[in-house]
């Protein structure tokens, strides 16, 4: 933990306002995007923001400054995250099989050739970003198993490393890295069954 | 390499984690298939699209509301 944030912690411990604040303009966009990654709603992530300062608030919540700050507030975030997804919203998910590709007994991919070999990539990123493409990306986002999202928003958008996932949620490299490549081919797939047609 | 095994090694080939002998296996299989320059093509895409849709930043109203929440709760603290 740089020193900076570790004196920060020291003084919202014992009531200083003005420390509180500082340490919520540095961290609290951050898990407010982790939090809105994962449960995919802005009054859940709102809760989930306001509950790890709340912990950091009760005595640093148990903060033993081995690792930097962020790295624990990256860890609670997601375990307050995964919480508040849990029971909520399973309807939206689906197997996650169902999302990705499939091959012929010779190891070659099944489907169309014209499926098969489409090529969105060279959409221009304002038209993937925007209208149907966009709700079709969100979608598929929505129907991830919450622990694929999870890695997924740890990895691409706060771009930690593996072993940092790993130590968020509380897994193996291994099991990240593998739950990280079958949450982005079962995008690619999600994108290709809309977008692949008109390529 | 056939399709199966370059798809499941995709992630590695693009992080710069495969060891020489495999790339090269999986570049000249890329070299002579469509459907996988395909795939590679929209698989790093995706990539960045995810990270792009994933910058969501947290409306000022909340921020506001949230400062003023936490400061209070700091103060009620203080005072208990």
């Amino acid at each position: 933990m740089s020193t900076d944030d570790r004196e920060l912690l020291g003084r919202v411990i014992t009531g200083d306002a003005g420390a509180l604040e500082t340490l919520m303009a540095r961290h609290s966009a951050r898990v407010y995007r982790l939090a809105y990654g994962i449960t995919r709603s802005a009054p859940d992530a709102e809760e989930v923001v306001q509950d790890v300062f709340l912990q950091i608030i009760d005595k640093g919540g148990g903060f033993e400054g081995r690792s930097a700050l962020s790295s624990w507030i990256y860890r609670i975030t997601t375990n307050l995250s995964l919480n508040k997804r849990r029971g909520k919203r399973r309807e939206l998910e689906t197997s996650l099989d169902e999302m990705l590709p499939t091959f012929l007994p010779d190891g070659h991919r099944a489907g169309d050739r014209a499926f098969v070999v489409a090529d969105w990539s060279r959409t221009p990123d304002a038209a993937l970003l925007s209208g149907e493409a966009r709700r079709v990306l969100e979608a598929a986002l929505d129907r991830l198993p919450d622990h694929y999202r999870a890695v997924l928003v740890l990895k691409d958008v706060e771009e930690l490393s593996n072993e940092e996932v790993a130590q968020a949620v509380g897994d193996t490299v291994a099991a990240v890295k593998t739950r990280l490549h079958r949450a982005r081919m079962a995008l690619r797939e999600q994108l290709t069954r809309h977008l692949g047609a008109g390529t | 390499m056939i399709c199966r095994e370059l798809i499941a090694v995709l992630d590695e080939y693009l992080d710069g984690t495969l060891v020489p002998d495999v790339v090269i296996d999986l570049e000249r299989h890329l070299a002579v298939c469509d459907p996988c320059r395909a795939y590679l093509a929209t698989y790093r895409k995706t990539r960045e699209l995810g990270a792009r849709v994933g910058d969501v930043p947290m409306p000022e109203e909340m921020t506001t509301r949230l400062r003023a929440l936490l400061v209070a709760r700091l103060g009620n603290q203080r005072e208990s």
